[in-house]
């Protein structure tokens, strides 16, 4: 059920903002939800599993998209790594902690992605709306961060994503 | 990592595409019916207002079109005379096509359309509704395909201004959808506030003539040797629902054929 549910995720978060976000944008930026699932997976087990992980849900988005593929799979595995870099030193029992991550994950993939499509493109227009569109991504995934990771850590622990392969001695509760 | 040029996109890319489709067309079609379901319930104030003023709308149209078949008329007659031949809109055979659903990141604009492969669409065909220019098809599955918009950051399209033809310039996407971005204008041209922004052509991947958009600020480079300027796109790109595909236009084919003779 946790693998099965894990490749699920980033299947359905690719769906829903390919379709219902797109009406709920602000000021047409969508949240990253792939991402933010990419992170709470990197911050609650480690940086290379994370690294894993993302890159296998990059290719996804990748392999949907049709352009460029590896563009996502790079950022996202180097964001999950990053990301996973902090496991061991941060409260995850802290929803700030998992914001917190979601953050700073939102604006280390961003600006890969920008620096990757910056040496692999002919024409990549940057200006300000990119930076404001960054921002306010950084923005939406903050705030749907907030339930998405009560909701991830509690499953985590003691729902369908909990790893029944090693014993996790923490099962704490919000 | 691929290229941005390939030809065609790879049979995990389509097997994922097929899965995807059917349920992105299903979640369009049920907004389609909930959009029908709340205007059954709008006063009747409101529709009989809205169809005063498309009745006098369609009125105003109408004049317009005997006008504009006139001229045609004798726009025909005077290609005639000068042997003059050119394809234009009237000449392209359109398939329409429904929008499903729309890029899943900021860093692309692309949509999702419900004809690919089977319905005969191809990779580079130009996308267009009534209004203008939409973009062109960036890859095809079996039974969808992915259009990039002209305010994708990576798109650019050859331009010039319907009412002096000498000015033109490229515009590029920005990806932000309300607005594109007009580049290399020279410092000489006579571009003003308003004025009518259509493809050039020149590009090779659009036809000539496509309507994309007024000119809405117009600024000068630094170094003084060239303009840009921000033109307003003629599509609403927020609303998108249904676009038209040109299926026969082949500019690089007949460059080809020219070549061979």
């Amino acid at each position: 059920m946790r693998y099965f549910l894990l490749l699920i995720l980033p299947v359905l978060a690719i769906f829903f903002q390919s379709t219902l976000f797109n009406s709920y944008s602000i000021k047409g930026t969508i949240p990253d939800i792939v991402l933010i699932f990419v992170v709470f997976y990197s911050l609650l087990n480690n940086s290379s599993k994370g690294a894993a992980y993302g890159f296998l849900c990059g290719l996804l988005e990748d392999l949907y998209m049709g352009r460029f593929i590896g563009i996502n799979a790079l950022s996202k595995a180097l964001t999950a790594y990053a990301i996973g870099r902090l496991q061991g030193n941060v409260f995850k029992e802290n929803i700030l902690v998992g914001v917190i991550a979601v953050l700073m994950g939102t604006v280390i993939n961003s600006l890969l992605l920008v620096g990757i499509s910056l040496a692999v493109s002919d024409i990549y227009n940057i200006d300000a709306g990119l930076f404001i569109s960054i921002f306010l991504q950084c923005v939406y995934n903050s705030i749907i961060a907030v339930p998405a990771y009560i909701w991830y850590y509690n499953s985590s622990h003691n729902g369908w994503l909990r790893n029944t392969g090693e014993n996790l001695n923490e099962s704490r509760q919000f | 990592m691929t290229s941005s040029d390939r030809e065609d996109i790879s049979g995990i890319e389509k097997m994922l595409r097929n899965l995807y489709t059917p349920l992105q067309s299903g979640v369009s079609e049920f907004r389609v019916n909930l959009g029908n379901f709340t205007t059954a319930f709008n006063n009747k104030k409101t529709l009989n207002d809205k169809i005063k003023t498309l009745e006098q709308e369609n009125r105003r149209i109408s004049l317009d079109n005997q006008i504009l078949r006139e001229n045609q008329a004798e726009l025909k007659r005077l290609r005639d005379i000068v042997a003059f031949k050119e394809a234009s809109l009237a000449t392209y055979d359109l398939l329409p096509a429904r929008v499903i659903s729309r890029s899943p990141n900021n860093w692309y604009q692309t949509l999702v359309i419900d004809k690919g492969s089977n319905a005969g669409v191809k990779k580079g065909m130009t996308v267009i509704t009534p209004k203008g220019l939409v973009g062109s098809v960036g890859s095809v599955g079996h039974n969808s395909a992915h259009i990039n918009l002209i305010t994708d950051r990576e798109v650019a399209v050859g331009a010039i201004l319907q009412e002096n033809r000498d000015t033109s310039g490229i515009i590029e996407g920005r990806g932000d959808r309300t607005f594109l971005g007009m580049i290399n204008v020279p410092y000489y041209s006579t571009v003003k506030k308003n004025n009518r922004v259509i493809t050039s052509g020149l590009s090779l991947t659009f036809p000539k003539g496509i309507f994309i958009g007024t000119v809405s600020e117009i600024t000068r480079e630094r170094g003084g040797l060239l303009m840009s300027a921000s033109v307003k796109p003629a599509v609403d790109f927020d609303k998108l629902e249904e676009v038209l595909i040109i299926t026969d236009y082949h500019p690089v084919d007949d460059s080809e054929e020219n070549m061979g003779e």
